[in-house]
């Protein structure tokens, strides 16, 4: 365990590395994320200039709810989606059997190899919007607090197990782009309380693309309007989420080489 | 010249074949935006009664019907592709053809949007009925959306192709058609229909060419504004794509002799 | 310095013996769909496909012992690749035993791959867009090797590979031959006892290819590592390998000595004589051989390897002061290769 943090630690090590000489791109990148939040912070504005209450949200609980959609996004961005793309190339390349021998668990090695050090203005953002709309709100309890933890990592690890899911197809069909270009879609929803949202849509995003529930239910959790039922059945669904698609990985692994079924 | 974009357009349906499967889930990407939105300006609606503005749920439901099939009637994706073909060497090849290369991003444009279109129908048919779209239309105003889309369409390329051109100095493109896509998503009527914007961002709509982009031509086709207004914003459209396709044109010009004098 | 490091550990096979590589009746199938082309074949395929059992290794065996460097020939399709890749644990075969170092390969184990290491020419293990060295840092942590072995494992390899210009250097500014190089370092860098080499100078230049060999030859005597080479470039074969294993079509045709495989397939001697004045053309030689060519001045013929230094005296003694030079060598490796392949014997190991 210990060995595998300070393995991210040298991952993310060396692409600071690298990411920090070119001062530049680093600039402009941060900068971009701060005008594409902006943006989707001023959105926010122009929905509430209409009205104070949105589905039962209010404004500072849809800015935090906006804060923790950019938070999941900012995690996934950060390292998740990197690693993917990554993992896709190696599979196209025939260089993924590199990793395959390495003494490290390969399923590691795969998801959690490549940082994207810029991203980290989005969970920085993302984390500073709910800090400053918590803020504006009335006082945060102890237990919303932890449930708000509790509430995003599990989104966190649901993010995870969708994307290791997605990417598992790429040992059967080597170009999975489709696929992400389907994850990219749905993730978009998740800007919004996924209530708001149709029966099929709101659905698909709190099951196969539980996109909606990872951002949702933190929110909900810091804002005091979760039970802890809900909160429950969120932790399950994670752990069963996180197995079924180590499993499937698994499999898509044996698959690639050779391993009869 | 009709007989070169006929074989470039035998040559590009050949090849967006292949990519049949891809070019429909990136359409599928950008339906889901308007989606999104119609389902929050709803929810606002439900929580005033109904009704903002002049739009009930139905017209917020068929502006944003509109606004999807507009999106991908207009969209074009130049700066991204050009700055590529740049850092890949792709482009000097054409440089060296007798045609324009801006021939081949028409022609693959149109291409993927009538590989697109009857995807894309179908998609909407289901937003249609799911949040019961209600659409004012006119033959008249059917009529008026003709041109109001082509101008629209030239609009957003020539706009595209203008940034692109600073592809000839710049390798950070990306940053510039960030910030031009993040004033298209505020300013084109994606996050409210134009009438719904507040104040100073309505006037900033109108007065930069990002509103007539989008919102203008989805308007007209959802039969939201009266006809002498639609007449009225439609020359708004063609004033922009005047003023895009003279800057355009010389800067591409002073792009390509810069070009070519460091090393193409 | 390298070392190999001695088994702790090993999993125990039976009749396990101290090769360090012991491969028995190996198989591999693979079942893949044949479609023709055109749009109503693949319609049919849809509804019903065609498939066929490839035997891409069809029951081979043998043995390596410590510190040999072996090579693999075959045409490509023979089955060498993946062999290499069962032998490192990337492919499960369909039927037989293997073991390395003691272990089940294809049971990826942490000890196994701590200690051996797989090069494929062409594909780069390295990432892209930091200095070689950043990389070996990485590896440093996943091999979890101490500071001292690292730095002194290193620096050795650098210097026998020429690399203190290469290593700080961003790996996609690196030419070809020198990213080879720098691969070579890092596949070696944890010190494996043994190591698998797929192609491994392939797209190089002479020169390249030379250093390469050398480099091999010589970290192979001082770590005593064993070796498995696969290549295409005969000489590769033979400056670096004293025993070849030939594959084709999934089947072991011979595994023994290079020396003997020419005696063995190609028992013939190629004697080559150069006549002066235009008298090439005219002179009858059928006599003394089958005549293979005749170039200006020079006749190439093939003699039977027992027959040949009777009939290469009688060559001088007939032909007297009109020959100009004359010479008696083996066939071209490459044309013993051939002969190998192309017929369709199935010897086995000298």
């Amino acid at each position: 365990m210990v060995r595998y943090v300070r393995l991210l630690w040298i991952f993310l090590r060396t692409e600071m590395q690298y990411e920090l000489e070119y001062r530049t791109n680093l600039a402009l990148d941060i900068m971009q994320s701060l005008v594409i939040m902006g943006t989707s912070v001023g959105a926010v504005f122009v929905l509430f200039s209409y009205t104070t209450v949105l589905n039962g949200w209010d404004l500072e609980g849809m800015l935090v709810l906006l804060g923790c959609f950019y938070l999941v996004q900012g995690f996934s961005e950060f390292v998740l989606a990197p690693s993917f793309e990554k993992f896709m190339e190696h599979v196209r390349l025939g260089t993924l059997d590199f990793a395959l021998l390495k003494p490290a668990s390969a399923q590691f090695l795969v998801t959690l190899r490549q940082f994207r050090v810029t991203e980290l203005t989005q969970f920085v953002l993302g984390a500073l919007i709910v800090v400053v709309a918590l803020s504006r709100m009335s006082v945060v309890s102890v237990y919303q607090g932890v449930g708000f933890v509790a509430a995003l990592l599990c989104g966190f690890a649901l993010v995870y197990a969708l994307l290791l899911a997605l990417s598992t197809f790429a040992f059967w069909f080597v170009r999975v782009d489709n696929l992400m270009a389907i994850y990219w879609s749905f993730l978009d929803a998740g800007r919004f309380p996924v209530d708001i949202y149709p029966g099929w849509l709101r659905l698909t995003l709190s099951t196969a693309v539980p996109i909606g529930i990872a951002v949702t239910v933190p929110a909900q959790a810091i804002s005091g309007k979760l039970e802890p039922l809900g909160l429950g059945l969120l932790i399950v669904g994670t752990v069963t989420a996180f197995a079924l698609s180590a499993w499937f990985w698994r499999l898509g692994l044996r698959s690639y080489t050779g391993a009869s079924a | 010249m009709i007989r070169t974009y006929r074989a470039l357009f035998v040559a590009q349906i050949q090849a967006a074949a292949q990519y049949r499967v891809q070019s429909i889930l990136w359409m599928l990407f950008s339906v889901m935006r308007p989606v999104i939105f119609l389902a929050a300006w709803v929810a606002v609606a439900n929580a005033q009664g109904g009704q903002i503005g002049a739009y009930d749920t139905r017209d917020f439901a068929g502006y944003y019907v509109a606004l999807a099939l507009v999106t991908n009637l207009v969209f074009s994706w130049n700066a991204y592709d050009f700055e590529f073909e740049i850092r890949m060497g792709r482009l000097s090849p054409k440089l060296l053809r007798p045609l324009h290369p801006i021939h081949y991003a028409v022609v693959e444009n149109l291409v993927w949007k009538m590989t697109t279109m009857i995807p894309l129908l179908l998609i909407l048919g289901v937003v249609i009925v799911t949040f019961d779209a209600r659409f004012r239309t006119t033959p008249m105003h059917l009529l008026l959306f003709v041109p109001s889309v082509l101008l629209a369409a030239a609009l957003s390329f020539l706009g595209g192709w203008f940034l692109a051109t600073t592809a000839f100095w710049t390798t950070r493109v990306h940053a510039v058609s960030t910030l031009w896509d993040r004033a298209v998503f505020i300013f084109a009527g994606q996050i409210a229909p134009l009438a719904l914007l507040p104040g100073i961002l309505k006037t900033i709509s109108l007065a930069l060419p990002f509103g007539y982009m989008l919102g203008v031509p989805t308007e007209i086709l959802r039969g939201g504004v009266d006809v002498p207004t639609a007449l009225a914003l439609i020359g708004g459209q063609a004033f922009w794509v005047v003023v895009f396709y003279i800057a355009f044109v010389r800067l591409w010009r002073v792009g390509v002799r810069q070009y070519s004098a460091v090393g193409a | 310095m390298m070392h190999s490091r001695a088994p702790d550990n090993a999993v125990i096979m039976p009749g396990m013996t101290d090769a360090v590589v012991d491969v028995r009746e190996l198989r591999k199938t693979f079942s893949v769909t044949e479609r023709e082309e055109g749009l109503a074949a693949t319609l049919r395929s849809f509804v019903k496909r065609h498939r066929k059992d490839v035997n891409a290794v069809a029951g081979i065996t043998f043995r390596i012992e410590p510190g040999e460097v072996v090579g693999f020939l075959g045409p490509n399709g023979a089955g060498k690749t993946t062999t290499l890749k069962m032998l490192s644990g990337l492919l499960h075969p369909s039927a037989g035993e293997a073991s390395v170092l003691g272990y089940v390969p294809w049971r990826r184990e942490n000890a196994y791959l701590g200690r051996m290491t797989l090069l494929m020419g062409n594909r780069t293990q390295l990432v892209w867009d930091i200095p070689a060295a950043d990389s070996f840092r990485v590896l440093q942590e996943i091999y979890r090797i101490p500071e001292g072995q690292f730095r002194s494992t290193v620096n050795e390899l650098t210097e026998l590979l020429e690399l203190q210009e290469l290593v700080h250097k961003p790996v996609r500014n690196l030419s070809l031959g020198e990213r080879m190089k720098v691969e070579f370092a890092a596949g070696l860098i944890h010190s494996p006892s043994v190591a698998f080499l797929d192609e491994p100078t392939i797209g190089l230049d002479i020169s390249m290819q030379v250093r390469i060999r050398r480099f091999v030859a010589e970290y192979n005597r001082r770590s005593g590592a064993t070796i498995l080479l696969t290549s295409h470039y005969m000489d590769d074969v033979v400056a670096l390998c004293k025993r070849v294993i030939v594959i084709h079509r999934g089947t072991l045709l011979y595994d023994g000595p290079l020396a003997d495989l020419a005696e063995r397939m190609a028992p013939y001697k190629v004697i080559t004589a150069t006549l002066h004045d235009g008298a090439a053309s005219s002179t009858d030689l059928d006599a003394y051989g089958t005549v293979v060519s005749r170039e200006e001045g020079r006749v190439t013929l093939r003699v039977d390897r027992q027959l040949a230094p009777e009939r290469t005296a009688r060559l001088v003694n007939d032909l007297g002061s009109r020959l100009a030079d004359i010479s008696v060598e083996d066939p071209p490796i490459e044309e013993v290769i051939d002969r190998v392949f192309t017929s369709e014997q199935t010897t086995v190991s000298a």
